[in-house]
């Protein structure tokens, strides 16, 4: 891997440079929400963030997307497959704890099944990370899964403030692609540079997890997830902006001789989400839901992939539940479950 | 106050009234404070009072129904609207809920402190109520803010600031009132300025960027309803995939559900991540409510509501 520099007041003419090949798509803020969406140039990207309210999960496992469109013309039916992407497409400013969920998001698109549509997203999309600012939003707790915030792994170029400039690490051929666009503006770096511009250390809450998996199988039955279920409104918030969570729907929209499947995101905390044809719902109420909800995250995810976690400690769902629940006080009640059995 | 609550939840629980009593709590974080369930005496300590108790609790009064024991709730007066709504809507009886009011001096929006002091919510360590302004602590300082820069929205224009319907209070009833400058309606009277295709931009734009999470329904006191017309799947009267189309029919049949019994309570516009002005067509439909038929919603438990009533002289410009 090689380490570069940038200086800051050159980023704005990478990216416009960048935006001339491939489609953009940065942290842009619109009406109060930071999202990662398609920009024209790099004046609409907001640099000094923390983090999206919508993951960046939704460029490749989009909030809705056709899967295809169909008609119907006297006996014969026409399918036709909606394209997923027109052209290459470059992600500036992602967080790695979003990288991080893009790499058990593979697991669940790519390891039984192949899902041609997301495959083509991820292939077709270089990332460029932005290492975490110092200190981090401080409900961020990704240290705990074992995230380094300020890790290039899982992403074509990092980018890492240190003051006037960003270090730049080159860690993919598409990434090498990225900077030589703008060749002149990444020098490399002196030996003094080398030892002097060193990302200043994240700080953040951790908690030792590795008796999590154990102890949240252990409660299953435990009257726990009754009280703890009570403030949950049963909204969807906390599946929209988890950047892991990943259940869908399937619906044809239009009428029986034309129209669009669509695929769109569904929430196991909605009531009707496990409800049957028979009319049986096996989640009948919030504590079902709830409990499912985290054991997915701690065993069900890692148990069926051999992965780690399903939680990469965004914080994103403490911070919106408009319940007041926090899945880190949640961790800690899991991991002090002899005293809630009590 | 923080005191006499704690007091007053410590002898409900101790003498069996209540089960359960529905507060605010400290969340793990000083500038978070969230729905708070407590059910034993140890826990009554961690109830607490402020300017950051949002939420309308009145909603959590539905689900005591399921469970058992009586339930104990605290309310503001904005609150009290949701408990008197319920009464009326013969949702809960009133013998199954204590309700402690309390006085309530304003509340604090976030998203409006941030933007006032240009500091994030999560530096902020504490907010003091200080008569006419707010004191936030953040790490070793102490800010002062003026209460009409920051309050919520629907706190400038609170005309019942205690709760009105209780069984106990913490401590006196004080009046509150803030000199809003404009008119209740002025955000709604904006909008009916525009044209019709004015109109229809602004609102398209905003529903489009909707993703259905469905907080705004299920925050609000009002959305009780067994099945939801849009969780039918025979009829099927809503797409689920987060279309432009499906979601304007959203919001709108949303809107129409609650005219005369929306009360102002602006939880939907609160709890949406997405920023979606919703109060705004809320208070619409709250303007037509009192325009045609001189009512609103939450004040009066005997008053009859305008839609489920008729009346031969009933107004009706739409015929």
């Amino acid at each position: 891997m090689e380490r570069k520099k940038l200086q800051k007041s050159d980023l704005s003419r990478w990216l416009d440079r960048i935006a001339q090949e491939h489609e953009l798509i940065g942290p842009s803020e619109d009406d109060g929400v930071i999202r990662f969406q398609p920009v024209e140039s790099s004046a609409e990207i907001a640099v000094e963030f923390a983090n999206s309210l919508i993951p960046p999960k939704s460029l490749f496992f989009p909030a809705v997307e056709s899967l295809f469109s169909f008609h119907k013309r006297g006996k014969d039916i026409e399918l036709e497959a909606t394209e997923p992407l027109d052209r290459d497409r470059v992600v500036f400013g992602i967080r790695n704890c979003d990288v991080q969920s893009l790499s058990l998001l593979d697991y669940v698109f790519g390891q039984d099944l192949e899902d041609v549509y997301y495959q083509e997203r991820r292939a077709r999309t270089a990332l460029i990370a932005l290492a975490c600012p110092t200190p981090p939003r401080s409900s961020c707790f990704c240290t705990t899964f074992g995230i380094d915030p300020l890790s290039s792994d899982g992403s074509d170029v990092l980018l890492t403030d240190v003051g006037d400039v960003y270090l730049v690490d080159v860690v993919t051929e598409k990434g090498e692609g990225l900077v030589s666009l703008a060749e002149d503006l990444f020098p490399g770096l002196t030996d003094d540079e080398a030892r002097q511009l060193q990302p200043r250390p994240v700080e953040m809450k951790k908690v030792d997890i590795s008796q999590l998996r154990e102890k949240v199988e252990a409660l299953w039955e435990d009257e726990y997830w009754h009280k703890m279920s009570l403030p949950c409104l049963g909204c969807g918030i906390c599946t929209y902006v988890c950047p892991t969570c990943h259940c869908f729907d399937i619906v044809d929209v239009g009428s029986t001789l034309e129209g669009e499947r669509y695929r769109c995101w569904d929430s196991c905390m909605y009531s009707d989400f496990a409800l049957m044809a028979s009319g049986e719902n096996p989640r009948p109420t919030k504590r079902e839901r709830i409990r499912n909800r985290y054991f997915h995250k701690f065993s069900t995810f890692p148990s069926r992939y051999g992965s780690g976690y399903a939680c990469v400690g965004c914080a994103r769902c403490l911070i919106h539940c408009p319940g007041g629940m926090e899945i880190t006080e949640v961790i800690k009640d899991i991991l002090a479950k002899e005293s809630i059995s009590e | 106050m923080q005191d006499r609550l704690h007091d007053i939840v410590r002898k409900l629980l101790g003498e069996g009234t209540i089960e359960y009593f529905i507060g605010y709590g400290a969340g793990s974080e000083p500038h978070r404070v969230v729905p708070c369930f407590v059910t034993s005496d140890h826990e009554v300590e961690r109830l607490v009072w402020g300017p950051l108790c949002l939420q309308n609790l009145s909603k959590y009064v539905l689900q005591a129904k399921d469970l058992e024991g009586k339930a104990g709730v605290l309310v503001k007066g904005c609150d009290t609207r949701a408990i008197v709504e319920l009464l009326k809507q013969h949702q809960i009886e009133r013998e199954e809920v204590v309700v402690i009011g309390v006085a309530c001096q304003g509340q604090v929006d976030p998203r409006t402190l941030e933007e006032v002091l240009g500091v994030p919510m999560e530096q902020v360590q504490g907010v003091e109520d200080a008569g006419d302004q707010f004191v936030v602590t953040i790490g070793e300082d102490e800010r002062t803010v003026a209460k009409e820069q920051v309050l919520l929205g629907k706190c400038l224009y609170c005309r019942h600031p205690s709760a009105f319907e209780y069984d106990f209070t913490l401590g006196e009833i004080v009046p509150f009132s803030i000199d809003a400058g404009e008119s209740e309606f002025a955000m709604v009277e904006e909008l009916e300025r525009l044209s019709v295709e004015e109109r229809r931009a602004f609102w398209q734009k905003q529903f489009a960027r909707c993703i259905r999470c469905n907080a705004c329904r299920e925050v609000c006191y009002a959305c009780y309803c067994k099945e939801c017309i849009f969780d039918r799947k025979m009829p099927r009267w809503l797409d689920k995939p987060p279309l432009l189309s499906e979601n304007e029919i959203y919001h709108l049949i949303r809107a129409v559900h609650l005219a005369g019994r929306c009360i102002d309570c602006r939880e939907c516009e609160r709890v949406c991540p997405m920023n979606l002005p919703l109060s705004r067509l809320y208070k619409k439909v709250q303007k037509d409510i009192a325009e045609l038929f001189d009512y609103e919603a939450g004040i009066e438990l005997d008053e009859v509501p305008p839609l489920v009533s008729f009346e031969l002289d009933d107004q009706d410009p739409f015929m």
